[in-house]
């Protein structure tokens, strides 16, 4: 127990890895960067207002989020998770809010049930129960759907838990899970990086080579070759990273990195476009306007959704996820 | 040969409807008339009300006559004269409990949203709606009586539109009949009495006293236009009615 809870608040080692060290350094030079080159490119007069309002806004919203995301990871495993059970908490309001489902308080009362589950079984580092919650939640639904005996509704209702569950409890929670290892800043780190970069190849691509339209009717802004870059951009970078962060494992094989590059970089597009195909379904531009001018907190952790199990269960096969560790330190007497 | 029935067809529409405040940032959706309270909002409105409820029977031992006219499905609107900041809080907890967590008493935008602690107070735990009464023109009241319309809401309203500063009721404004002229939104009358002695205008801590309601049958107004002379017609109506359920108090102040 006392070991578990050292581990918990354990500091050390915060900066030693390179990829941590080349995370800060890169966004922090994205910070200092995007306003002076935005200033450069104003005077230049290659930027409309518009054009510019739009990309400082971001600018405001990354300013705010990139310390909340990247500070608790640094600090201590415990506080990463909770980061990330904030955020699966912020990300659900929204996507409550936008389907509707906020008005059944029972249903999104047990989605909040399962979001602590979640949490919890990470912190417990209960391997088995984490796995399990999926399904064990979805019955759950299912069955907290027939209290109300309100039959007309009953599939979209558990449906729309079910899925906000997946994907924003269970599916985002796997980036908590992954604070159970002692190598998770820079695992944590680089799928974030990863993350972000393949929408900031995206929108370069998109917009200097951008013609032809992959989906047009989920994502009308995103052009094939915009898809294209932002593969080409992150899945060598992820690759790479990962020959770092994993050296001498049985992941640190050219083709087992490869893989993992192109999960990192396939999954980040998947995420964005799970995002346009609710939004459009829905018929709202924004699912959220907690930031103004750029979406809300969906819109910022749509890639990781679908990235973090996807990777986390790609890793764990190869290299288990806090093998080192023992499981249920709480939980067993 | 028996008859055999037709199954009656499935209704298969999926309807995703938004929170009505979606498209808006937290603070500026709390201050907000489209609000729509989500999960936490329900928690800390369902425990300020049971709060609240415990507060009026012990500390003011709030008395309610007529408990049988109170409405117990929405839309509907209560109106009473107002002497007090506890008049809202005295009728919400006089409500059935399943009723007041969708009632929004509509206060004044001015006092209460004017800083975001007291919007992020006043909207999470009284559950109020914003009326800035400096705009409260027919466009404004529009947002209202939309929402009210949709059924989902009910409203707890003061249609003197401030507090009698001397506890003596003042003429009800036209504001409650751009909500209600016209349809068939049961309006319930209501008098509270004590609440002023309890609570006046000039101080901030309440008194320990005594506080009563009575509550009229529930009025409609289908028969008013919705026009100058409509929202007039509702506003004498509505007057004499809370009036008639106190004729000696004249004020709340009693």
């Amino acid at each position: 127990m006392d070991e578990a809870i050292k581990y918990l608040f354990s500091t050390r080692g915060a900066l030693s890895h390179p990829v941590t060290q080349f995370t800060i350094a890169f966004t922090a030079a994205a910070l200092v960067l995007a306003p002076a080159t935005t200033l450069v490119l104003e005077r230049m007069g290659r930027l409309t207002d518009v054009m510019r309002r739009d990309i400082m806004s971001r600018y405001y919203t990354w300013l705010l989020l990139i310390p909340l995301m990247i500070g608790p990871i640094l600090w201590c495993p415990l506080a990463a998770m909770v980061m990330v059970c904030a955020a699966s908490f912020l990300c659900y309001r929204e996507y409550a809010r936008a389907t509707g489902l906020f008005r059944f308080h029972a249903m999104s009362g047990m989605v909040g049930l399962g979001i602590i589950l979640v949490f919890l079984t990470s912190v417990d580092h209960w391997y088995r129960l984490f796995l399990a919650l999926a399904p064990l939640m979805c019955t759950v639904f299912a069955a907290g759907g027939v209290i109300p005996d309100e039959p007309k509704g009953y599939i979209q209702r558990v449906a729309l838990a079910a899925v906000g569950f997946l994907l924003l409890g269970s599916g985002l929670g796997h980036l908590g899970y992954m604070a159970n290892d002692r190598n998770y800043r820079p695992i944590m780190c680089m799928l974030i990086l990863c993350v972000h970069l393949s929408d900031l190849a995206g929108f370069i691509f998109g917009r200097a080579f951008g013609r032809r339209k992959l989906f047009p009717n989920t994502s009308p802004r995103k052009t094939l070759e915009g898809h294209i870059g932002a593969l080409l951009v992150t899945a060598p970078v992820a690759a790479y990273l990962g020959h770092l962060v994993f050296p001498e494992t049985r992941l640190d094989t050219p083709a087992r990195l490869a893989l993992l590059g192109l999960i990192i970089a396939v999954g980040s597009q998947v995420g964005d476009l799970v995002l346009g195909s609710i939004k459009r379904d829905i018929g709202i531009k924004d699912i959220g306007a907690t930031f103004p001018g750029s979406g809300g907190f969906l819109d910022r952790f749509t890639s990781l959704m679908v990235v973090a199990p996807a990777a986390f269960h790609y890793i764990n096969i190869l290299d288990p996820f806090g093998a080192d560790r023992a499981g249920r330190l709480f939980t067993l007497p | 040969m028996p008859e055999t029935k037709p199954s009656p067809k499935p209704d298969r529409t999926w309807a995703f409807e938004p929170a009505a405040d979606h498209d808006l940032p937290p603070i500026a959706a709390m201050r907000s008339v489209r609000r729509e309270p989500g999960f936490f909002n329900f928690l800390s409105h369902a425990a300020a009300e049971v709060f609240f409820r415990v507060y009026f029977k012990v500390y003011h031992r709030l008395k309610v006559e007529g408990r049988e006219h109170l409405p117990r499905g929405t839309p509907f609107v209560v109106i009473s004269n107002h002497t007090s900041h506890l008049d809202a809080l005295a009728l919400k907890a006089a409500l059935p409990i399943k009723t007041a967590v969708y009632t929004y008493p509509v206060a004044a935008g001015d006092v209460f949203f004017d800083n975001v602690a007291s919007s992020v107070i006043t909207a999470a735990f009284i559950n109020a709606l914003p009326l800035w009464r400096k705009k409260a023109t027919t466009h404004a009241l529009e947002e209202l009586r939309e929402r009210l319309s949709r059924g989902h809401s009910g409203y707890i309203l003061f249609p003197e539109g401030a507090r009698a500063r001397d506890g003596v009721m003042k003429p009800f404004k036209a504001g409650l009949g751009m909500l209600v002229a016209g349809t068939n939104i049961p309006v319930v009358p209501c008098f509270i009495k004590g609440a002023f002695k309890a609570m006046p205008p000039d101080r901030t801590i309440p008194r320990p006293r005594r506080i009563r309601i009575r509550v009229g049958p529930a009025m409609s107004f289908e028969h008013a236009t919705s026009d100058r002379d409509g929202w007039a017609l509702v506003a004498d109506e509505a007057q004499r009615a809370v009036r008639a359920l106190w004729p000696s108090g004249g004020g709340g102040g009693g």
